[in-house]
Parts: C-alpha cells; sequence; structure tokens
C-alpha cells in the first residue's frame, strides 16, 4: 500500500492540541493552581497559602482521611462485589439460563438506567429501621436480631451504601463481561473437554484468560467509578451519620457549597492524582505483556 | 393580479395580522419570579397568598423547594456559582447575611422599601448589615421559642411534674421508659435539630459565665473551655445513651413530628412553642391544651431563649426580576395579607409588624410571663460564626452521639470552624 509509512505534518495536530489545550489543560492547570491559595467566596483576596490546603487534607485532626478511607473501601468492595456478580449473572445468562435470556438481561441492567435519585430514595425508604421493608420482613420471619440500622449506624452505613450501589451496578458491568464471552469460540471448550478438562478448568484456564480484556475494562471502569463516587452517597446518607460515609467528591461538594475554593481545589487536586495513578496502575497491572520480550 | 383580489389579499391580511398581535404569543412574556426555599419555610399561607399576587399582578412565583439537609449546600453552590434563583430564602443573622450569603454582593438592599420601616427593630436589626436592609423576615420569630413540649396526660398518669434540673429531667425520662414510654422525639436525621440542643442553651451560658458571648467574639474565649458547654454536650450524649430518644433516632424526620407524637407513645417533643397548636391542625382529636411546655433543661438550665433571627426573605442582586421581587415582598407586608399568614399558619403566634392580632393563647402567655426575667438570646445569634457552621455542628454531633467524637472534640470543632470563617472573613479580632 503507498500510504504505509508517510508521517504527516506537526501542524496537522495543532487546532486539535489548541482546542485541548485551552478548554482542558489550561483550566486543569489552573485548578492545581488554586490549590495552592485561600480562594474562598468570603473574601475578594486570593493570597498564596503554600501546602496550607494540602497539610490540612493530611492532618489527623481534621476528618479528611476518613473520606480516603472511605472511598478505598468503597471502591475495593465494589470492584470486588460487582466483578464476582457480574461475571456469575454473565456466564448464567451465556450458558446456563436457556428460556427468557433476553427478558432476564433486561430485568438485571434496569437499574442501571434508574436515576440514582430515585434508587437513592428508593433504598432510603427500604433501608429505614423501623418502617423500612427490609426490617419488616426481617421482623415477620422472626429475624428480629437481623434487623438492623442499616442507614444510620455508622459501622455499617458504608456496606450498605456499597450494597446498594453493587446491585445498581452489577447489570452494566454484566453486560460488557457478557459481550466478552460470546467473543470466545466454542471451539476452545470443545478441544479444552476433549482433553480431559472439567468445567472449573474450562472456566480457569478458557473463560478467565481470553476475558482478561473484558475484565481490565470493567476494572479500569470500576476503579474510576469508585474514586470518583459521589451521587449514590448523596443521595442516600449525605455522608451521614456523622462523617462515616463522606467520600472524597462529597467533601468537594462541601467545600465547593461553602465557599472553600481553594480546599476544594486542593482536594479535587489529590483525587486527580489518585485517578491518573489508579487508571494507569490497573492498565498496567492487568494488560498482557506481549510474549517474547 | 386584479384589483378585488388585491384588495381582498390585503384586507386577508391585514386581518390575520391584527388577529395574531392579539393572540398571547405576541404579548409581553408573562414574569415568573423563581424562589428557592427550605421545605420547613415555606407555609401553605404563602402558597395562596402567591396566587392571590399572580390574579393581582400577572407575576407568578415558582417556588423552588429544596430540603433542608442539603438546603445549604445548594443555596450557596448557586449563588457562589451566580445562578440563584431571584428570590432566596435564608436564616436572617449578621453573620449569616456576611458568610453564608455575602449580602453585599448577593442580594439586593432593601432599606428605602415601603414595609422596612415598619418592621420590629430587633428583627429587623438581624438583617442588617453596614446600616442597610437586606431581607425580609416573614416568620414569628418573637413568639416562636424552643422548648420542650410535654404530653400532660403521660405525666399525670406516671405523676411526673415539669423538670428543673438535668437530675430531674433524666430521673422523669428513666421512669417514663422503664414504663414503656419513649421519653422524647429526636429527629436527627434531618442534621439541624438536635443541635438546638446546644448554642438555644446561649441564655444559660452567659448566665453562668457572664460576659461570655462577647469575650466569644473578641477572641478572647473558646467553646472549648467552657464547662458549661462540656455539661450541656456530655448530657445531651448521656440522654441518647440512655435511649430516651428512642432507638430509631438517627432516622427520625421532623417532617413525622405530629404523627410521631399523636398515638401518646411519646412523652415529649422540644420543638417550638406552637407545636401543640401544629399538631391540633394535623390531628384535631388532639387539643393544643393537653400539651405543656417547659425549657431545656440540660446543663440545668431554666432560662428561656429567644431567637430574634428567623427564616428571612432575599432578592438576588443578579435577578433579571428586582422590581417585580420588590413589588411581591410588599405584596406579602400589606396588613390584609399579613393577618391571612398569621391565621393560616398554626405554628405561629404573632409577626414582626404592627397592626396584626396575634394569637397568643392564655398558657403560653403564661410560659412567656413567667420567664420574663430569665431570657437572653442564643447563641448561634449573640456569638458570630456559630449558625454558619449550623449543619456542621449537627454532623460533629451525630459523630459524638454515635461514638466516633467525644463532646471535648466537638467543642474544639466549632473553635477551629469559627477560627477558619473569622480569617476567611478578615475579622480583625482574629487576624491581628
Amino acid at each position: 500500500m503507498q500510504n504505509v509509512g508517510i508521517r504527516y505534518p506537526l501542524y496537522f495536530a495543532i487546532p486539535a492540541l489548541l482546542l485541548y489545550g485551552m478548554f482542558y489543560i489550561v483550566p486543569s492547570l489552573g485548578g492545581i493552581a488554586y490549590a495552592f491559595t485561600d480562594w474562598s467566596s468570603y473574601s475578594d483576596e486570593v493570597n498564596f497559602v503554600g501546602l496550607k490546603n494540602f497539610i490540612k487534607l493530611f492532618s489527623p485532626g481534621e476528618h479528611y482521611l476518613g473520606y480516603f478511607w472511605n472511598t478505598f473501601l468503597f471502591t475495593l468492595v465494589t470492584i470486588i462485589l460487582k466483578t464476582i456478580f457480574g461475571l456469575g449473572l454473565a456466564l448464567l445468562l451465556n450458558e446456563g439460563v436457556k428460556r427468557f435470556v433476553n427478558v432476564y438481561r433486561v430485568l438485571i441492567y434496569i437499574p442501571a438506567v434508574l436515576p440514582f435519585i430515585v434508587v437513592g430514595l428508593i433504598f432510603r425508604s427500604i433501608l429505614n429501621p423501623a418502617t423500612g421493608l427490609l426490617n419488616t420482613f426481617l421482623r415477620a420471619i422472626g429475624l428480629n436480631a437481623v434487623a438492623m440500622q442499616w442507614l444510620v449506624d455508622p459501622r455499617i452505613a458504608l456496606y450498605s451504601v456499597i450494597f446498594v450501589d453493587t446491585w445498581k451496578g452489577v447489570g452494566y458491568i454484566m453486560v460488557i463481561l457478557l459481550a466478552g464471552l460470546q467473543t470466545i469460540p466454542r471451539d476452545y471448550y470443545e478441544a479444552a473437554e476433549m482433553d480431559g478438562a472439567n468445567a472449573w478448568w474450562q472456566f480457569r484456564y478458557v473463560t478467565v484468560p481470553l476475558l482478561m480484556p473484558a475484565i481490565m475494562i470493567v476494572t479500569v471502569l470500576n476503579v474510576l467509578y469508585g474514586i470518583r463516587v459521589f451521587d449514590i452517597v448523596y443521595a442516600m446518607t449525605n455522608g451521614g451519620p456523622g462523617y462515616a460515609t463522606e467520600v472524597l467528591q462529597t467533601g468537594i461538594f462541601k467545600a465547593f457549597s461553602q465557599g472553600q475554593y481553594g480546599l476544594g481545589t486542593a482536594l479535587n487536586s489529590v483525587l486527580f492524582v489518585i485517578l491518573i495513578a489508579a487508571g494507569y496502575g490497573v492498565i498496567r497491572l492487568l494488560d498482557p505483556k506481549p510474549v517474547g520480550e | 393580479m386584479s384589483r378585488p383580489l388585491l384588495m381582498t389579499l390585503i384586507s386577508a391580511t391585514a386581518v390575520a395580522v391584527i388577529a395574531l398581535a392579539a393572540t398571547p404569543s405576541f404579548a409581553a412574556p408573562k414574569v415568573t419570579l423563581t424562589y428557592q426555599v427550605d421545605a420547613n419555610w415555606l407555609k401553605e399561607g404563602e402558597r395562596t397568598l402567591a396566587k392571590k399576587f399572580e390574579e393581582q399582578t400577572g407575576i407568578a412565583i415558582d417556588f423552588q423547594i429544596v430540603p433542608s439537609d442539603q438546603y445549604f449546600n445548594v443555596l450557596k453552590t448557586k449563588l457562589n456559582s451566580g445562578e440563584a434563583t431571584d428570590l432566596f430564602g435564608g436564616q436572617s443573622g449578621v453573620t449569616d447575611l456576611k458568610l453564608n450569603y455575602n449580602v453585599a454582593k448577593n442580594a439586593v438592599d432593601l432599606t428605602d422599601e415601603p414595609w422596612a420601616k415598619l418592621e420590629d427593630p430587633l428583627v429587623a436589626s438581624q438583617s442588617t448589615v453596614d446600616g442597610k436592609l437586606y431581607g425580609l423576615t416573614y416568620w414569628d420569630t418573637l413568639g416562636y421559642v424552643w422548648v420542650v413540649n410535654y404530653n400532660k396526660a403521660i405525666f399525670k398518669q406516671y405523676g411526673l411534674t415539669p423538670p428543673t434540673t438535668y437530675a430531674e429531667f433524666k430521673t422523669l425520662s428513666q421512669k417514663l421508659l422503664d414504663n414503656g414510654i419513649q421519653p422524647l422525639y429526636e429527629p436527627i436525621s434531618d442534621g439541624w435539630h438536635h443541635v438546638l440542643w446546644f448554642p438555644e442553651l446561649g441564655p444559660r451560658f452567659e448566665q453562668v459565665t457572664p460576659g461570655l458571648a462577647a469575650e466569644l467574639n473578641a477572641n478572647k474565649a473558646k467553646f472549648a473551655d467552657n464547662p458549661t458547654m462540656l455539661t450541656d454536650l456530655t448530657q445531651l450524649k448521656e440522654i441518647y445513651d440512655l435511649g430516651f430518644f428512642g432507638q430509631n433516632a438517627l432516622s427520625d424526620t421532623f417532617a413525622d413530628r405530629t404523627k410521631a407524637m399523636s398515638d401518646g407513645k411519646i412523652a415529649m417533643f422540644m420543638a417550638q412553642s406552637a407545636f401543640p397548636q401544629d399538631l391540633h391542625h394535623d390531628y384535631p382529636n388532639i387539643n393544643a391544651d393537653d400539651f405543656g411546655a417547659f425549657v431545656m433543661p440540660l446543663a440545668d438550665n431554666q432560662m428561656l431563649n429567644i431567637n430574634p433571627a428567623g427564616p428571612t426573605h432575599f432578592i438576588y442582586s443578579g435577578s433579571q426580576h428586582i422590581a417585580e421581587a420588590k413589588q411581591y415582598l410588599d405584596f406579602l407586608t400589606q396588613p390584609e395579607n399579613l393577618q391571612a399568614y398569621l391565621d393560616s399558619e398554626p405554628q405561629f403566634f404573632t409577626l414582626p409588624f404592627p397592626g396584626i392580632k396575634s394569637k397568643f393563647t392564655p398558657e403560653l402567655q403564661a410560659f412567656m410571663d413567667a420567664h420574663k426575667d430569665a431570657r437572653g438570646v442564643v447563641y448561634q445569634t449573640e456569638v458570630n460564626y456559630v449558625n454558619p457552621q449550623w449543619m456542621d455542628i449537627g454532623k460533629d454531633l451525630t459523630a459524638m452521639l454515635t461514638g466516633q467524637q467525644t463532646p471535648a472534640e466537638v467543642l474544639a470543632n466549632v473553635d477551629k470552624r469559627r477560627g477558619e470563617l473569622a480569617e476567611a472573613a478578615k475579622d480583625p479580632a482574629w487576624t491581628k
């Protein structure tokens, strides 16, 4: 082919670079610069304060370290739960279930398209310790000890939010994994079966390796979603009780809404760095290295 | 084209133009004022007045109601991003006006409005910054005091009388609990109500430590150093731990207050003095005089807590309809509209304007008279930088009740946030 090896001149990229720089790079760097100031809604003056905002974020006397921990915990647990349940459901719908497959797919996917505020309100009602559907049901069948204060006990509130988020997000993950499963040729399984592989070995040595690209995609999506989680926490607990379910994004939202722009941008900058590091790290970890290198 | 046909066409066109011009789409666009308001601040009486205002002027009011626990976040985000509604609701109080709303930038000066001179001076002073009046307080701030309302029948059944000390309060609450009655209803989930147990006791703090508010405002005293405040919070934690607020306080809501208090299973509720009228309104089988009141007894308080600040209407300085918004406030303060608003609202006894007939019951009048020499102004109004952190204090108190913080840490956090707010506001008492 004639076009092979042709290099286009660099100035072809200038319009795109200009737009990207103007609307993405400059505002992003500007935001990071403001993290080193005392910019707030209370005063028109903006003064350089060095690392003061960052020191506050990482000081043990503040609540922000708890926000980091909650975000990490939320991300980790939702990745595990969504991937395991998503993969399980995808396997069921790919091979196990033979009838009404499309109906099940739609049913499992529906929560993913519901607005967060609707899910939040519904589950706040269901998980109400006194009048909620869940505790009423548990008490009705004699399981009073299991009827807990789901969203208001600081020890379990975050896990309740994680459970609801998993319920809502698992359909989306399932769809991606299902698409991945459907690309694996049947021949591999037949060959493995002829070699005497049982179902677990087929899953372990055929399904998982060939599904790795899809698993990598869902892991990256889950990591980035988990670190940036906001809506479900805001709708269900608004960070409470106390500070028990506060995450980075609710902290950023509150800092900005209280007019503490400097602090908000500092928190946002830290989030930005974590996102880049986590996204890059996950891709490097899961991306298979080319053979022979 | 023949002449008759041309004439016919011209006539038809003229008729069509006149007809189209008369249709609404060609008339001046109708003005709709947007008004962001906390769900608990918008009373049915104002909705009715807004409809009447629309009928009279053609100016509609679009109420944008926000739940209490998110109100200030949403409001401040909108103000800070320059996207506030034409009118917005806020809590008056000079520090709030400066810090929460930055009224000098975000609100319209209403000093020369016809109703401004008529508003009660104590109430108006809470909406005034640098001699300029920025808000209309459309609320009963003078008869509206937060007290512990108690069910007289339950108290009589167990031989109880209103307590005058914390020890008495604890003993009677324990007796109620032992008899299967939940002593208190406390809606913590809203995030603001349980905070009242703290700054509303300002008169008691002031009684024990005279001049404390002035010292705090001059940055010569700290919340964390005050033993009465520590006692107040320690006792609040104790009554929570003893189960006096019931098992579901963390998910109970203020909206369910009358329902919760209607079936005689809960004995007391710390609420505004008009709560019994509120209850009677929702449950006509319950009479307002079935309930009595006593002052919050934490830290052995016997002082009545007065707060001249309250929910207030502001006009957003960036509004395209400032004249119409002023017209709406003027309409609200017409004597007949003030009276209609007061009469429609069971929680209110009076409004801060002259010439209206107040609704104090003989019992409440007697209660107010009994405390006429033992009253003071609450600390969220008396002490700077307390009210702007109301919801933060709420989070700290919830953390304290659930064992994530100690009472001393809550007080230290209040001091820390006061320092931050004062520094941000370039308060000379902090920056010098």
